[in-house]
């Protein structure tokens, strides 16, 4: 009795319902007092919605914020690789000035005296601060760096070898833009160390000054990679390298 | 209670996604929850429900679609639907090997209030959208009947 009471009841609300529904979809767009409605219960609602509200934004900005560090960083990537070509292009320009230089026989030096117990160390060369030679400026002969200038007098100056035991500058293998320090033994021979093991540097490769380096502007060409020397335990590689000037046989040098 | 904190919580999660993305409706969800429990043998027998869901429906019209009845037909629809066909079931048969059935009339919340509007008014059920929406309601659609075996089975116990 109850049950079929209720259902009908059910029945005749549901109904009632349903033609409410359809009525108020049928007629409500047309109304212009719906708009308010709207908007009061927006209002209304505006309260219990701050939380989302505010969480939303947060988010929106982590999301913003995560976006941004992306293309920052793919810009970083893009600016280094073009920072990397174009520290390549200033290296070939510099080589080409310096060869230029060579030629025209502009900024010559005599080789004035190559003593033979510092025959890797050191030589003296018959310009001083006069003409406007200064320590520290780069010392080339056929074009690749063979020292640096260590001392200045008025008539003469002192250049540091590549070879002598003290001399240790920042290097890059063009090829690779590996970055390790050039140094010499002492006996003739030109390292380059603290290069990583496994990051595939093979003979031949260019190495020249790099930027770095605060006493030596970059790209001054040094030479090319000869071959391993030996694989320290630290996991750092030593390359010999082969001097793009002849160290045996210089009259002159430029600067 | 546990109905209008459904609602709010729905709301809220619309207003979080910012539309984005099609939030279940879990108003409707727990209307049908309840309603599978219900004993219309008492006073009023599910004339809440209907009118809960109109309550609902006409609320969520104005806060969201801005036109009353859009939503509210397919509430009150889906509770007649659920009413109807769970009161032909006998209560042996509601709480053994009803698991499709109560899949389906939980599915009936989430299919047709977005769906009724737009097949009596007309107009594009939006396809990938409308598809994603109903991908969307399945885990909450699991999550319930989940819940309504687990009450089944302590009110056994």
């Amino acid at each position: 009795m109850d049950n079929s009471r209720n259902n009908t009841r059910e029945f005749v609300h549901g109904l009632t319902a349903l033609i409410l529904a359809l009525f108020l979809l049928g007629v409500s767009s047309g109304l212009g007092v719906m708009k308010s409605i709207v908007d009061l219960w927006g209002a209304v609602l505006f309260i219990p919605e701050y939380p989302a509200v505010v969480m939303r934004e947060i988010y929106l900005g982590w999301r913003s914020w995560s976006r941004d560090k992306n293309l920052l960083a793919s810009e970083v990537t893009r600016l280094r690789n073009e920072n990397a070509s174009l520290r390549l292009e200033l290296a070939k320009i510099a080589g080409e000035r310096v060869f230029s230089d060579d030629k025209n026989n502009a900024n010559t030096a005599r080789v004035t005296l190559r003593a033979p117990m510092s025959w890797w160390s050191e030589i003296r060369i018959d310009r001083g601060s006069k003409d406007n030679i200064t320590q520290g400026l780069p010392v080339f002969s056929g074009g690749y760096l063979i020292g640096r200038v260590s001392t200045v007098s008025m008539l003469s100056s002192w250049a540091e070898l590549i070879t002598s035991s003290s001399f240790m500058i920042p290097a890059v293998i063009e090829e690779t833009r590996e970055l390790g320090v050039v140094a010499g033994d002492g006996s003739g021979s030109v390292l380059l160390r603290y290069i990583p093991a496994g990051r595939g540097v093979r003979a031949g490769m260019k190495v020249s000054t790099a930027m770095i380096g605060e006493e030596l502007p970059p790209g001054l060409p040094i030479g090319q990679i000869a071959g391993e020397f030996n694989i320290g335990t630290d996991g750092y590689t030593t390359y010999r390298i082969e001097p793009g000037a002849d160290l045996s046989r210089f009259y002159t040098v430029n600067y | 209670m546990m109905l209008i904190i459904l609602w709010l919580i729905q709301d809220l999660l619309t207003v979080f996604t910012g539309g984005g993305m099609q939030i279940p409706g879990l108003f409707m969800l727990g209307v049908v929850f309840r309603l599978l429990f219900s004993d219309n043998n008492n006073d009023d027998g599910n004339l809440w429900a209907i009118w809960s869901a109109f309550a609902g429906g006409i609320l969520w019209d104005l806060r969201w679609v801005g036109i009353p009845g859009f939503f509210t037909l397919g509430y009150v629809v889906v509770v007649l639907i659920v009413i109807q066909v769970w009161g032909i079931i006998p209560p042996q048969g509601r709480v053994s090997g009803s698991s499709l059935l109560v899949f389906i009339l939980l599915e009936c919340s989430q299919l047709v209030p977005p769906l009724l509007p737009v097949l009596i008014l007309g107009g594009n059920t939006g396809g990938g959208y409308f598809l994603m929406q109903q991908v969307y309601s399945l885990p909450a659609i699991l999550f319930t009947m989940y819940m309504y075996f687990q009450k089944v089975r302590d009110t056994q116990i």
